[in-house]
């Protein structure tokens, strides 16, 4: 901060200021790497090792218990796209990912907005939305394999009520993508609703009353003023959904009867392609870690794909400039 | 502006908060660290198992009698443990100096016998005649590196309903309903006869997987031959195993439950099976389970010999930096008088012959069972069985050959589809 | 974020709610739904805890809470039975949360502030390189990160579930999205006429600003980081755990678990969870409310 320098003699407060000068423009010049730093070290430390190592591996035939491995090129990449189970956790994490995202998201988008209004008890409502994330791993599984149980699970004891027979939610394709579905929106759709509620409190009033004006109900101030407000809310959303929806690894290992290895039902009904990964590198006795390695770079392709591709459909959205 | 002094105050207390996290973090550390300098005299051996093995008080006793040995035991999950016991026997560190493999994971750990402590060395191999036979066989490797010693034993047994038996106008006697079923075919008539006249909803037996896996333990050779060649494809025995489950299947006697599922849980307390392949600590899970069912079971012998389910090994990693210690740790807690004082705490059978045949367990009853003498039942169980020659990918094929049986069950692919690919996976395998 | 013009307000004047859209009771039932929904698998996982073990598989199902529960805590706490240190385990998870929570929140917001308000070469293509690195699939590196705690000496030690964490791509996303939006130009500017190097402006304006989306960021942070369940797994042992091993190990019965046991072990481990859920929440929804800086 200035000081009162009025006392000094002109050559020495004129060399200060210069100093100062310099400081100011090293700090404008540096400051910016200085604070982005931190992440990209660490990262450098703990994120380019493992993806690097990773890389190495997939051209190798590394087993984890056996002491020696040797390079095989692209052969393991080569076998992957011939390997049918393969494409099937393809076409599993393709599905649960659909069915567990786009609805997951516009739910979050109504609650948030629902939650975005004069409410009685509003800390309470817009509180217990996000309890699906306090609760733990292990009573989610224990409780979400209850509820869609076969002969004796709630889901299937209130259908029978219905008149409705009994699901077979585990055993087949379809049933078990809806029940893991359920699992992963019942989970996270709290979360988004709190993004989203988040970036719609800075939305000015101005707008929404500028278009009461115009003769809008709630309805379509949402979809003309709400939505493309916080459009950029809704991009980041949809990424982050992509990228841990292609993942998705927890909810349908838990969903698997206790010690079945990590096949994802009988049939490899609802087996991920993460969890094809872990099979292949942990789970059972193959412990092949090489091939492991090269599912999870194909992973890293798929998502990266697929985010681009959602980016460019959200940005369809008509945006606030529009 | 107003916010700006509330915000100083805020952070403040944010500052305040790291502060005290930091303060608390850096003293625990200092706390360990220095606790971990007064411990480096002595040998702190660490034992690592994914159950509880009921050896609390032996390592009391071991302490005592050996000073300067401190013994320090962690238990982990089931799969959790035996992933980890893969990663850090792949990455050279991390494992404990005793490690506990289960059966379902002794044939992969034992096909690199290099990452363990061949116990030969410190005179395991003079314990042989200790162990029954096809137990011993288990835990060597391919050049008779003695990889893991055996402790427990599950053994096999058919728990039945007597209530359910009598209902379906089935004898219901221990001695008959042993004599009902000497060969599994039989069983699987027998089964015929239950569903004939069996109350609505109830099955025969609880999984085809339980039955399968059952009758496979008896079969010599199975799914490796002596050369460790894979023959699952080529060997009749085994598809007569498998074809025999699927005429019971077809034949209605299976409830279709996973074992271990929430259904096949509650399967016990509702009564949906009337027998189910019952090793030693089934027990237990059943008396958990179901305990308003006390005196309505009872324990038959199984179809053709003996059999086997579960059941652990004692291993010393090789990166273990205190190998002669740890390896007197395990013949220690194997040692007859030690799996004989498991078998009282925890009813674990031990997996000794002497022992089988003691009093202590012949003489066992269980009064929940209508009490049978489970002890002698078990006993002559794990006597019978026959030695099989296992290979690395027994635990895979084993899984794949369960998911095969489930499809079938889960009416989602015929008997010969299922076959089909079951066949193709044990190819992959290779 | 394209800003709509708007008037620069020097003080802070609370929102007002928009009368004209008052919810209905058809709403409250809705949210009543959605609540009973959200809550109802935390409520079960006490209904189990507190009755003894063959509670789980019964038929129709227990829904009501049972008198077992002071019995299983006890036992959750006697580490003769259990073989694990709860007390420790949930002491051990605190330090961990918090820690990291703090880093995350600060140097996300340093690095959000740097990519959203200073100009300074190759700022785009880094920020695309920070969005590419959530691609990364975590079941991917788990070796490799294992082999470097190995070389850190961290194995078992709190070390290893902290240091990977201390800053997270999420975070810094979140912050740029928030303060290229809820920071006017103007404030900045201002702030630097005045003469403030780049710290002192990040300090005075640009923290206060994010106060909201940074107790939203901390508290799913701390949750994400309490309920961490597989690497803790990995690199941990049962005598130095986190909550989450703590309940491993309490499902490690060898062929009998104790689901009574396992649940009340997992609902303990939400207590100060809830706890701090409580407190951040309020600020959640406070600072929302309040909105410092906006227009």
């Amino acid at each position: 901060m200035s000081d009162g320098a009025a006392a000094a003699p002109t050559h020495v407060a004129r060399r200060r200021s210069a100093t100062r000068r310099r400081l100011r423009r090293l700090d404008t010049k540096l400051s910016p790497y200085l604070y982005i730093a931190p992440f990209f070290v660490l990262f450098g430390i703990f994120g380019i090792f493992p993806l690097l190592y990773t890389a190495w591996v997939s051209l190798t035939d590394r087993n984890l218990l056996a002491p020696t491995s040797s390079f095989i090129g692209l052969q393991n990449y080569s076998e992957l796209l011939r390997d049918e189970y393969f494409w099937n956790a393809v076409v599993n994490t393709l599905g649960i990912w659909v069915l567990s995202t786009v609805p997951q998201l516009v739910l979050a988008l109504v609650i948030a907005h629902v939650l975005n209004r004069s409410l009685r008890v509003r800390t309470f409502f817009r509180m217990s939305v996000l309890l699906p994330q306090v609760t733990s791993l292990v009573a989610v599984a224990l409780i979400f394999t209850q509820l869609f149980g076969y002969r004796y699970g709630l889901v299937n004891y209130l259908l029978n009520q219905v008149g409705i027979e009994n699901v077979n939610w585990e055993a087949g394709r379809l049933s078990s993508w809806i029940a893991l579905s359920t699992m992963v929106t019942w989970r996270w759709v709290g979360y988004n609703a709190l993004l989203y509620l988040a970036a719609m409190q800075s939305i000015p009033d101005e707008l929404y009353e500028a278009s009461a004006v115009d003769g809008a109900r709630s309805w379509r101030q949402f979809i003309h003023v709400t939505v493309p407000m916080i459009r950029p809310t809704i991009i980041f959303t949809v990424i982050i959904s992509t990228i841990g929806g292609l993942q998705l690894f927890t909810e349908p290992f838990l969903f698997q009867p206790v010690k079945s290895g990590s096949t994802g039902g009988s049939g490899r009904q609802y087996q991920t392609v993460s969890m094809y990964l872990y099979e292949k590198a942990f789970g059972g006795t193959q412990f092949d870690f090489g091939y492991a390695a090269a599912i999870a770079w194909c992973l890293f392709l798929l998502i990266a794909v697929i985010s681009f591709v959602n980016y460019l459909l959200v940005r369809t959205i008509r945006s606030a400039d529009a | 502006m107003g916010s700006k002094v509330s915000g100083r105050r805020q952070r403040r207390r944010i500052v305040a908060a790291a502060l005290v996290v930091a303060t608390v973090a850096g003293t625990g550390y200092a706390a360990t660290t220095a606790a971990g300098k007064e411990q480096a005299q002595q040998v702190t051996l660490t034992v690592s198992l994914f159950g509880d093995f009921g050896y609390h008080d032996l390592y009391k006793q071991y302490e005592e009698s050996h000073p300067g040995v401190t013994i320090k035991e962690s238990i982990q999950d089931y799969a959790v443990h035996h992933s980890n016991l893969a990663k850090s026997v792949a990455t050279g560190a991390g494992a404990a100096d005793v490690e506990a493999i289960e059966v379902g994971f002794i044939a992969q750990f034992k096909a690199q016998p290099t990452r363990f402590v061949n116990l030969r060395q410190y005179g395991a191999g003079a314990l042989k005649d200790r162990w029954l036979p096809w137990k011993w066989q288990q835990g060597l490797g391919s050049k008779g590196e003695i990889v893991g010693l055996g402790t427990d034993v599950g053994s096999l047994a058919i728990c039945y309903r007597r209530d359910l038996f009598q209902k379906a106008g089935l004898p219901t006697n221990r001695t008959a309903v042993s004599k009902l079923w000497p060969t599994w075919q039989a069983f699987v008539e027998t089964g015929k006869r239950f569903q004939a006249k069996a109350p609505k909803g109830v099955t025969f037996f609880d999984s085809g997987s339980n039955v399968y896996n059952a009758m496979i333990g008896q079969v010599n050779p199975a799914y490796y031959d002596r050369s460790g060649k894979v023959i699952v494809a080529s060997n009749p025995k085994v598809k007569a195993a498998w074809d025999l489950t699927m005429l019971a299947i077809g034949a209605g006697e299976s409830a279709g439950f996973a074992a271990f599922s929430n259904d096949w849980n509650t399967g016990y307390k509702k009564g949906s099976f009337a027998t189910v392949t019952c090793p030693a600590w089934m027990m237990g899970y059943i008396q958990g389970q179901a305990p308003a069912t006390k005196g309505k079971w009872d324990i038959a012998l199984t179809p053709g010999t003996g059999g086997n389910w579960g059941g652990s090994y004692l291993a010393v990693p090789a990166q273990s930096k205190n190998a002669a210690a740890a390896a007197d740790l395990v013949k220690f807690l194997t040692s007859p008088a030690a799996e004989a004082y498991v078998f009282k705490q925890t009813g674990n059978l031990p997996s000794q012959p002497a022992l089988l045949k003691s009093k202590a367990v012949s003489g066992f009853k269980n009064p929940f069972f209508n009490n049978a003498p489970v002890g002698q039942i078990f006993a002559t169980s794990a006597l019978r069985l026959k030695p099989q020659v296992i290979g690395p990918q027994q635990g895979a094929i084993q899984t794949a050959s369960s998911n095969a049986i489930q499809r079938v069950e889960q009416k989602k692919q015929t008997p010969a589809k299922s076959w089909a690919q079951f066949l193709k996976d044990v190819k992959a395998l290779s | 974020m394209s800003i709509v013009p708007y008037r620069l307000r020097t003080s802070a004047r609370p929102r007002r709610s928009r009368g004209h859209d008052r919810a209905g009771p058809l709403t409250y039932v809705g949210l009543l739904l959605l609540v009973a929904f959200s809550v109802f698998p935390l409520y079960w996982s006490f209904v189990v805890a507190s009755h003894d073990n063959s509670a789980l598989g019964a038929y129709p199902p227990v829904l009501t809470p049972g008198g077992n529960f002071r019995e299983n805590v006890d036992r959750l706490f006697n580490a003769g039975i259990v073989n694990v240190d709860f007390a420790k385990a949930l002491v051990n998870s605190a330090i961990v949360a918090s820690v990291v929570t703090l880093s995350v929140v600060f140097f996300s917001a340093l690095a959000g502030f740097a990519f959203a308000k200073l100009s300074f070469r190759g700022s785009k293509l880094l920020f695309v390189v920070v969005i590419a690195t959530l691609i990364v699939p975590v079941q991917l590196g788990v070796i490799p990160l294992y082999i470097e705690m190995i070389h850190f000496g961290w194995i078992n030690r709190l070390q290893a579930v902290i240091a990977p964490f201390l800053v997270t791509a999420f975070g810094v996303f979140l912050m740029r999205q928030y303060i290229s939006g809820a920071v006017p130009n103007e404030l900045i500017d201002a702030a630097r006429v005045d003469g403030c190097h780049t710290m002192r402006v990040f300090w005075h304006v640009v923290l206060p600003a994010v106060r909201p989306i940074a107790a939203v960021l901390g508290l799913l942070t701390f949750m994400n980081t309490w309920n961490d369940f597989f690497w803790p797994l990995i690199v941990l042992t049962p005598h130095n755990p986190t909550v989450q091993v703590a309940v491993s190990t309490l499902a490690g019965s060898a062929y009998v678990p104790d689901y009574a046991l396992i649940l009340s072990g997992t609902f303990v481990s939400i207590l100060p969870l809830l706890a701090v859920f409580l407190v951040l929440g309020k600020q959640i929804v406070g600072g929302i409310m309040k909105g410092a800086v906006k227009g």
